[in-house]
């Protein structure tokens, strides 16, 4: 088989296609888990589960909001958080989980869109 | 106490009660430390020095969907010294508190035996605390809170402070005067 390109238009489609694909599939597409954390009130305290959770080498970005009571955590592409260990860090710094999800959302989308809920 | 394998220092600096600490929290619920105490007698006739090392357990934790409570004990032994007795003697502080907070309140209670031959400075505080803004980790949060306090055979009178309470994340910061005009600073580090 063999493929001819045929000046800029056609290298445009394919770069289209190709991100097409990407998306439909997933491929590149952010993985974060979101934990509801009971008794996670205070920021100061709170900080804890921060420190232990970015030092996690699956860790790429971490969202803490105190009033939804939420820590999201994204893995890093290709990477997959091990929960078990994620689970104990929260545990370890004082705290329980009542809820875990796991969404197609990067961390920064996750906090535009608690930050717009609250306005 | 911080988290798990979190060092903590502490500082609470007015006129009458100087204190500073440093602590390791080797478990989620349990924590050793130093510190030093200055106290002094609210006419200034009385002073005393302790320096003790500390144990600091979380007793109970309750984690409510909205809220935190805890049960915390404190056990503590050192020497203390005073400008009215020679030497040093062994005092032994140990202690109690219960809290709970949520993003809006905080509420405490405190209780402390200071014990040592012939001296009795035990202590105990309350403080009620309100968020002033809602809470956003991101960012500085201010509270108001108002703490009474008192020392047995130092002061004869309840001491009133309300405090500016600014948290920043591993920043902890409580600016007051008390109700004889005197200011009061505690800070609290966690690393």
């Amino acid at each position: 088989m063999t493929t001819s390109i045929r000046g800029p238009r056609t290298v445009c489609r394919l770069a289209l296609t190709i991100a097409a694909l990407s998306c439909s599939c997933g491929v590149w597409a952010a993985e974060t888990t979101k934990f509801t954390v009971n008794g996670m009130v205070c920021a100061f305290c709170a900080q804890g589960i921060e420190k232990r959770l970015t030092a996690l080498p699956a860790t790429q970005a971490l969202y803490v909001d105190l009033e939804q009571k939420i820590v999201a955590v994204e893995a890093k592409p290709g990477q997959s958080l091990d929960m078990t260990r994620v689970n104990a860090e929260i545990t370890d710094a004082g705290y329980s989980i009542s809820k875990t999800e796991t969404v197609s959302q990067s961390v920064e989308q996750i906090r535009a869109e608690l930050k717009k809920a609250k306005k | 106490m911080g988290f798990k394998d979190s060092t903590m220092i502490m500082t609470d600096l007015g006129s009458t009660w100087r204190e500073v600490w440093v602590n390791r929290a080797f478990t989620a619920r349990d924590a050793i430390g130093a510190g030093g105490l200055s106290m002094r007698s609210d006419d200034g006739r009385l002073d005393r020095t302790l320096a003790e090392v500390t144990y600091t357990r979380l007793a109970q934790r309750w984690n409510l969907p909205h809220a935190q409570a805890n049960v915390w004990l404190f056990a503590g032994i050192g020497t203390v010294s005073g400008n009215d007795f020679d030497g040093r003697r062994t005092m032994i502080a140990p202690g109690v508190q219960i809290d709970y907070e949520t993003t809006d309140v905080y509420l405490a209670a405190n209780a402390r035996l200071y014990r040592a031959h012939g001296l009795n400075h035990d202590f105990a505080s309350a403080r009620a605390g309100w968020a002033l803004q809602r809470a956003d980790y991101e960012s500085t949060q201010p509270w108001i809170v108002i703490e009474a306090r008192r020392m047995r055979e130092l002061s004869e009178s309840i001491e009133i402070t309300p405090m500016l309470r600014l948290i920043n994340r591993r920043y902890f910061l409580e600016l007051g005067v008390n109700d004889r005009a005197e200011a009061r600073a505690n800070m609290m580090f966690v690393f």
